[in-house]
């Protein structure tokens, strides 16, 4: 019986010593350094994928790209939504449980080390880096005070029976700086959730003189309304002579209940702000605003023709169909222009540009204008209008994410730009009225700093030293 | 003139190389000093070069629309600064180097780290020169931002950097090859990989956050997962592995000259792969 029995009291020994063990592991893995770096590899690789791998399109995309078999696992997988799925918050949730961890780990204990005062004990523990002796009668005083100030800066004094203690502390936030970049890491990623939650994205086109009040956010959900309303009085475009846009603005006024309230200008890199929303131009074009009038002409015979906007039209003779595709108000700095797909017979349509003032290009051969040989178009009527297109936006996770920003950069700086150091001198008076200085010191963070400062301050204690 | 001078700066750079090549070699300490003084010279030139393709292209946009007032001056000063398109950058870039080098490290540019820094901004001079269209474009209305100057110093004075931790990662990989003990009497190159990896960080780190605020104010969205974007976080993160790695577990010398050799891949992936093969927000560069 008794052989059999202990081996179950061995189990429900390593049993009840099992459960704190596991929680001391757990949070042993959580605040190690290799979950870290696990992650943060992790992270990088996913992202590689989501470069890689065109993002956000449709299943159609991915089944012709890749195949049925390829395509079909990585629609399923959603590989194709990294960012916004388990891939990508997965890891970015456990870094947040990592850095709150070390969080709670360390810093209590950073700010222990940052409130223990830099005292007569601990310079006395620091290492001695110099011997230094001043004759009876010589006041060293002065000297040493000049020498600290001239290499390091205004040093403490602590006036002790028979000895002075001269000390200098610098970088003493150190330790602060790792966890403020890593709580500032948290802030960005709570200003991310916040964002995705609580935010609103979306467009607005407005042609010119029309009013809003609505928004697409998503092409499958119904519109967003807005408790004002929003007109586009004027859109102006600036083309340099190449015909790349210089520079566009939107005109906008906002209503309230069919009242002005305000008039402002939106442009690129200048976004306007009203009732809670940013209003951010993103994009322009132009739009038809009535049928497009072409003269046809086969040979000597020219007719007019009348085609609406993207619908069939079949050319004279009935031998060709033309559908205007597109329409570009300056295109290649050449002005207003109409794409045309046109098509004869059982072969594949043609794609050309037909421009309103530079007819003569049609014949140009390897031009995006070039017509086919048989048809003549061009353009007598081009009615277009403009519209500008808005970014919509409300984020109110974006004060926490610039909140994040800061606290990085100071982090930054105190993590790895003030390097702790600390100084001090021991002045001990002896009996025949002569004075020994030690001079005693630590910077291990930054040999070379530490090194320079040391080769300073002890040429300037020599020189004012007897010896 | 400004395409001449970058020319000879680049063969006073080859010089400088050359030079330093020896002096590690023989242990010449005159032909250093010739050598230092040669980069030294390159640099203020190649500095030159910079500015005054900044007045041209200054002169160029005031022709098409003439600013009026000093504000306005003053605005399209600093919207024109050579840093617009895949050129100016590839020169600044190159520019970065000696710079970071001289003014920063200045006690480890000697012998073959001089050599393998003015090597680098030879070649990406180089580069520049022969291999890309130099021509100063007019601006696109996105890249009309104050923030512009901002985030292309910061980013490149990033790269710099870490192609400096590279240069220096090579080198400490080659002399410690086989396990051999360094040589003595050199100054050790594991603090300059160390310390250069952290003004990379620090700069890159800027980067990405002048470009968040940048994106913000100019599209409404501080991270849009754009390539250049996710490329520069994916180094910011082998980077960060680098940094805990050595605060944390205190990697030394090959470990650690290995991963600055891996980041500066990432690095260069960010700059130029993904301007090449992969299309976004940043694709004007090309």
């Amino acid at each position: 019986m008794v052989p059999q029995a202990k081996p179950l009291y061995n189990i429900s020994v390593s049993l009840s010593h099992s459960l704190p063990s596991l929680k001391s592991w757990l949070w042993g893995s959580l605040t190690s350094i290799r979950f870290t770096v696990f992650l943060l590899l992790a992270l990088a690789l996913v992202s590689v994928i989501g470069t890689l791998l065109p993002q956000g399109e449709a299943a159609d995309f991915y089944l012709a790209r890749y195949g049925t078999a390829a395509g079909t696992f990585l629609w399923h997988s959603r590989l194709t939504q990294i960012y916004y799925g388990p891939w990508f918050l997965g890891p970015v949730s456990l870094l947040a449980v990592n850095l709150l961890a070390c969080l709670v780990h360390g810093l209590p204990q950073a700010v222990r080390r940052i409130a223990r005062p830099f005292s007569g004990e601990a310079a006395a523990a620091l290492p001695e880096r110099g011997r230094f002796s001043w004759p009876a009668g010589a006041d060293p005083q002065p000297v040493v005070a000049a020498a600290f100030q001239q290499e390091l800066g205004r040093p403490r004094r602590l006036v002790l029976p028979d000895q002075e203690i001269y000390l200098y502390e610098c970088g003493r936030f150190r330790p602060l700086g790792p966890y403020l970049i890593h709580l500032a890491l948290l802030l960005i990623l709570v200003g991310g959730l916040l964002g995705k939650f609580w935010g609103l994205e979306g467009t607005l086109a407005l042609g010119q003189g029309e009013t809003a009040q609505t928004f697409a956010i998503d092409p499958r959900r119904p519109e967003q309304s807005l408790d004002f309303q929003v007109r586009l009085d004027r859109f102006q475009v600036r083309f340099y002579p190449s015909g790349i846009p210089e520079e566009y603005r939107s005109d906008l006024t906002f209503l309230k209940d069919g009242r002005e309230v305000l008039r402002a200008v939106c442009r690129v890199n200048d976004p306007v702000s009203f009732g809670g929303l940013n209003f951010y131009q993103s994009s322009y074009g132009a739009q038809p605003t009535g049928p497009i009038r072409f003269k046809v002409c086969r040979g000597e015979e020219c007719q007019p023709v009348e085609a609406p906007w993207r619908r069939r039209v079949e050319l004279p003779g009935g031998q060709a169909q033309i559908i205007a595709l597109r329409l570009e108000g300056n295109l290649q700095g050449l002005g207003p222009a109409v794409q045309v797909a046109y098509k004869s017979g059982p072969g594949h349509p043609q794609i050309f540009w037909v421009s309103q003032d530079h007819p003569e290009l049609a014949g140009k051969p390897d031009s995006p204008f070039r017509q086919p040989d048989d048809y003549r178009l061009t353009l007598t009527d081009l009615p277009l209008r403009y519209y500008s297109v808005f970014q919509v936006k409300k984020d109110p996770g974006v004060w926490w994410v610039y909140g994040g920003f800061i606290l990085v950069l100071v982090g930054l700086l105190l993590a790895f730009f003030r390097p702790p150091q600390r100084w001090a001198l021991v002045l001990q008076k002896k009996e025949d009225g002569s004075w020994a200085g030690r001079l005693l010191g630590a910077g291990p963070r930054a040999r070379e700093a530490f090194g320079d400062r040391l080769q300073g301050l002890r040429e300037a204690l020599k020189k004012g030293a007897g010896s | 003139m400004i395409s001449l001078t970058l020319g000879g700066v680049t063969l006073v750079y080859l010089l400088a190389g050359l030079f330093f090549l020896g002096a590690g070699l023989w242990a010449a300490p005159r032909l250093q000093r010739l050598a230092r003084a040669l980069l030294w010279s390159g640099l203020a030139a190649h500095t030159g070069a910079i500015l005054g393709r900044w007045l041209k292209s200054y002169y160029l946009a005031g022709q098409h629309h003439l600013p009026a007032g000093f504000a306005e001056s003053l605005r399209l000063v600093i919207l024109q600064v050579p840093l617009s398109n895949f050129y100016e950058s590839l020169v600044f870039f190159s520019w970065c180097l000696p710079a970071l080098a001289l003014i920063s490290f200045r006690r480890y540019v000697q012998g073959y780290l001089g050599a393998l820094v003015a090597t680098l901004a030879c070649l990406l001079l180089a580069y520049a020169s022969l291999g890309v269209d130099s021509s100063i474009k007019p601006l696109m209305p996105a890249l009309k931002s104050n923030w512009l100057l901002i985030h292309v110093v910061t980013c490149f004075l990033g790269y710099g950097a870490f192609a400096l931790a590279f240069g220096a990662a090579l080198l400490h990989l080659w002399q410690t090859r086989g396990s051999r003990p360094v040589l003595s009497g050199r100054p050790t190159l594991d603090p300059l990989i160390y310390q250069a990896t952290i003004i990379g960080f620090v700069f890159l780190t800027l980067g990405i956050i002048t470009g968040a605020v940048w994106a913000e104010s100019a599209w409404g969205r501080y991270w849009s997962w754009d390539p250049k974007e996710t490329w520069s976080l994916i180094t910011w993160l082998i980077y960060a592995t680098l940094l805990h790695a050595r605060l944390v577990k205190g990697w030394q010398g090959r470990r650690i000259a290995w991963l600055a050799v891996f980041g500066f891949l990432a690095v260069l992936f960010t700059y130029f792969g993904v301007s090449f093969l992969l299309p976004g927000l940043h694709s004007y560069l090309t």
